[in-house]
């Protein structure tokens, strides 16, 4: 059983990519990234054998927590990464739930990313370890550690995978992601705001309370070596058993419960905005971006996380030795500004298969650049405004209201930016949303590496466009924010224009790259 | 059909290859002006593919598509305000209320909005989705989702209409709307073209039919041409040629074997 689901899932991989050289460069590129967070990620982990020994234990307790902690949160939160099989699809098949566990399993360990996993905790055996008992318990107890992290992450989202399919879950889901990063941000914002100036004393003090957790025993046991790390080891294998009886349990009930996700909702209420839009085309595309972005929870998840990133970063920049003068407001905003026009770097994808409607009407680039315009100017309806709540906000905390005026300028300009760029790569590198933001579909299944090259490139590039305003102003020539406006404007149009010439002889290949089934 | 003016469809030597697998071999279509034509075949003929590549939703590898004359690949901008569609599956923006994708769709065909308004809410009462018009089309069953598609294709008055298993998992309550509407449109001299399986509809709404065998046209022509004395269903087995003797094999499955 453990071998055919192995084999299904490589097979899966396989077949995403077969005769798409794009998604095998796709590909190719995410295993290099494994490989290289991999090396990495051993490295550092061995390289703790040079620090005190006291130091060098504590700070494993605390990576092995945060690696478990990762592997319950990472999976339901990005996409791309995990491929997984989906239990549901296996419901029919006369399996045991036993045999089902032990074979997703056993899938699950199969991946670029789980290997790479396994190999950075074997750095700890490298790192900790004292002994050749140390090293014998160390293996056994990365076997664990790397057990734990799969069966804690199965577990999690099996139990959620019902909620997290239904519309209100995945609404919850959107929040759920910002309130998350926003907690792994809490103790950078604690330490900043001078609780305690040691990072020695502090992670001492976290590992002083982490070690009684299942990971951190696993961590102590390798340092230990001895009789005390294998009864360490024990109660790790228990809780592993505990973890796989509660995802037997909760598999089991997950195959028997009916997706919700169609159970029908009430009406809407008609919009009284139709009538300030301007008519015609364009209208008709800023009314359907702006109630997407209401209703639609993928829309949501972004608007959430770049007030939220920002809020963070201007919490957590303040502080004795933070940023000071006007960057300390431009720089959050500017990011903010980013983050938004980051979701323009694939605008098709929220359209999906419905896209064809737009793609039977479309008959010349004019209709692809207005296309390009009224999302545009859907997303500058939101962020205009909130880009300036955001700059007066932070110049505010920061005491000195006037550098709102820079950094608001400045950060409209990114926008323009990240918008003009995002036109180009939408249409270049589109790919598929996943239908249903759960941990079992990645960003349509294979195009894991469309989605990172094309928002990597978005970020890229608008980056590169920007500096030549954004340089300047955070060097204190506070009045070249003046420009950024207008230059933001010129990009915007610029990225529209070459869209609408690339998007209109690609619209064949949009629609398709955009209706994957996920 | 008009003497002297080009057919609402004709395609030649439509040619799609996907991976190994050649999907449409040269496909010759033929729809005469005003007809209610049924594209009909076997699944995975080929008749999906040919009509995405009709409408312009693929890029053909190889051949010629003219609707109305126009070819649909070089002319897109004549071709496009002509024609209606109703894919396969049911992609629809799903975030928007019937009603709501109706004014979408007709303000990004250039019509007015009043115009759009109008004929929206005559669209929604002859489909007989008045009640759920603003509810959104996530909620919609298949009968509504396939009528509020019907709705949007027709609503820009198109010459040639497209649809794609149009009845495919629709209630017969639904599937007779639908009929209905398609009648009276092709009554004015409008051409219809609609894949499906079920040969019973076809033989009872069309008069004109292209059979679909692997990839291939084997059979175009009026119906009775095809049907030669036959049920349309008789006349397609014999045209796709039913494969694999029922008889050989299986001696397993059944309940008097052991």
């Amino acid at each position: 059983m453990v071998g055919l689901f192995v084999r299904l899932k490589l097979r899966l991989i396989r077949g995403n990519l077969h005769g798409d050289t794009i998604k095998q460069l796709g590909f190719v590129f995410t295993s290099l990234a494994a490989l290289a967070c991999a090396i990495v990620g051993f490295t550092l982990f061995a390289l703790l054998r040079l620090a005190d020994p006291g130091i060098a234990a504590d700070i494993g307790i605390v990576a092995f927590t945060v690696f478990t902690i990762a592997w319950i949160f990472v999976p339901l939160l990005a996409f791309g990464l995990d491929e997984t099989l989906d239990p549901s699809r296996l419901a029919l098949f006369p399996l045991t739930t036993r045999q089902m566990a032990t074979g997703l399993f056993a899938a699950s360990a199969a991946g670029p990313w789980p290997l790479a996993s396994l190999i950075v905790l074997a750095g700890a055996v490298a790192g900790l370890a004292s002994g050749p008992g140390g090293v014998l318990v160390g293996v056994v107890a990365v076997v664990l550690q790397f057990s734990l992290c799969l069966v804690a992450s199965r577990a999690v989202t099996t139990a959620l995978s019902a909620s997290l399919r239904s519309r209100r879950g995945r609404d919850a889901l959107a929040v759920g992601a910002v309130l998350v990063i926003l907690l792994f941000q809490l103790p950078g914002l604690l330490a900043n705001q001078g609780f305690s100036g040691d990072p020695a004393e502090m992670v001492d003090a976290a590992a002083s309370v982490l070690r009684w957790a299942p990971p951190g025993m696993a961590a102590h046991a390798i340092v230990d070596g001895g009789i005390a790390g294998l009864g360490e080891l024990v109660i790790v294998a228990l809780t592993v058993a505990v973890l796989a009886w509660l995802w037997i349990v909760a598999l089991r009930r997950a195959l028997v419960t009916p997706d919700s996700s169609s159970q029908s909702g009430g009406s809407v209420r008609r919009s009284r905005l139709g009538g300030l839009l301007p008519r015609g085309m364009l209208g008709a595309v800023v009314a359907k971006e702006l109630k997407y972005a209401r209703r639609e929870p993928r829309g949501r998840v972004v608007w959430f996380t770049s007030v939220a990133v920002t809020g963070v970063l201007m919490l957590s920049l303040r502080g004795p030795d933070g940023w000071s003068g006007p960057a300390f407001v431009i720089g959050p905003a500017c990011l903010a500004a980013m983050m938004i026009g980051m979701q323009a770097a694939n605008a098709y994808g929220i359209d999906g298969r419905s896209l064809w409607m737009n793609a039977v009407a479309f008959a010349t680039e004019r209709d692809v650049r207005t296309d390009l315009a009224g999302r545009h100017l859907a997303v500058a309806i939101i962020a205009v405004p909130l880009l300036l709540v955001l700059s007066v906000v932070s110049s505010v905390v920061a005491g000195e209201p006037v550098w709102a005026v820079p950094a608001v300028l400045s950060a409209w300009g990114v926008l323009g930016v990240g918008l003009g760029v995002g036109a180009v790569t939408s249409v270049i590198l589109p790919y598929t949303f996943p239908d249903r933001l759960n941990a079992f579909s990645g960003a349509a299944p294979g195009q894991g590496g469309e989605a990172f090259l094309g928002s990597f490139g978005a970020m890229l590039g608008t980056s590169v466009i920007a500096l030549p305003v954004f340089l300047p102003v955070l060097f204190g020539l506070t009045w070249a924010s003046a420009l950024a406006v207008p230059y933001g404007f010129l990009a915007a149009w610029g990225g529209r224009r070459l869209g609408g010439m690339i998007g209109n002889n690609r619209l064949p290949d949009i629609l398709a790259a955009v209706s994957r089934p996920t | 059909m008009v003497e002297g003016k080009p057919e609402a469809v004709r395609t030649q030597g439509l040619f799609k290859r996907f991976g190994q697998q050649i999907a449409v071999a040269g496909v010759d279509l033929i729809v005469p002006r005003g007809s209610f034509a049924g594209l009909v075949g076997p699944n995975g003929a080929g008749k999906t593919t040919t009509l995405s590549m009709v409408t312009g939703l693929l890029r053909p590898d190889a051949g010629v598509i003219e609707i109305n004359g126009h070819g649909v690949w070089s002319d897109p901008v004549k071709v496009k305000s002509r024609i209606g569609v109703l894919p396969e599956g049911l992609r629809l923006f799903e975030r928007l209320s019937g009603r709501e994708l109706l004014l979408y769709n007709g303000q990004l065909r250039g019509i007015p909005r009043d115009e759009v308004e109008r004929r929206a809410d005559e669209l929604l009462r002859v489909m007989d989705l008045v009640e759920a018009q603003d509810k959104l089309v996530v909620d919609y069953s298949t009968g509504m989702r396939k009528k509020i598609g019907l709705a949007a294709a027709l609503l820009h008055n198109p010459d040639v209409l497209f649809l794609d298993e149009p009845f495919e998992g629709v209630d017969p309550v639904s599937a007779n709307t639908l009929v209905e509407v398609l009648q009276r449109y092709t009554a004015s001299g409008s051409t219809v073209v609609f894949s499906s399986h079920v040969m019973d509809l076809v033989e009872r709404l069309c008069d004109w039919v292209s059979v679909m065998s692997r990839g291939n046209i084997v059979a175009q022509g009026p119906i009775d041409s095809i049907r030669r004395g036959r049920t349309l269903n008789e006349a397609f087995l014999d045209l796709v040629g039913v494969r694999g003797g029922g008889e050989e094999g299986l001696s397993w499955l059944g309940s008097s074997s052991v």
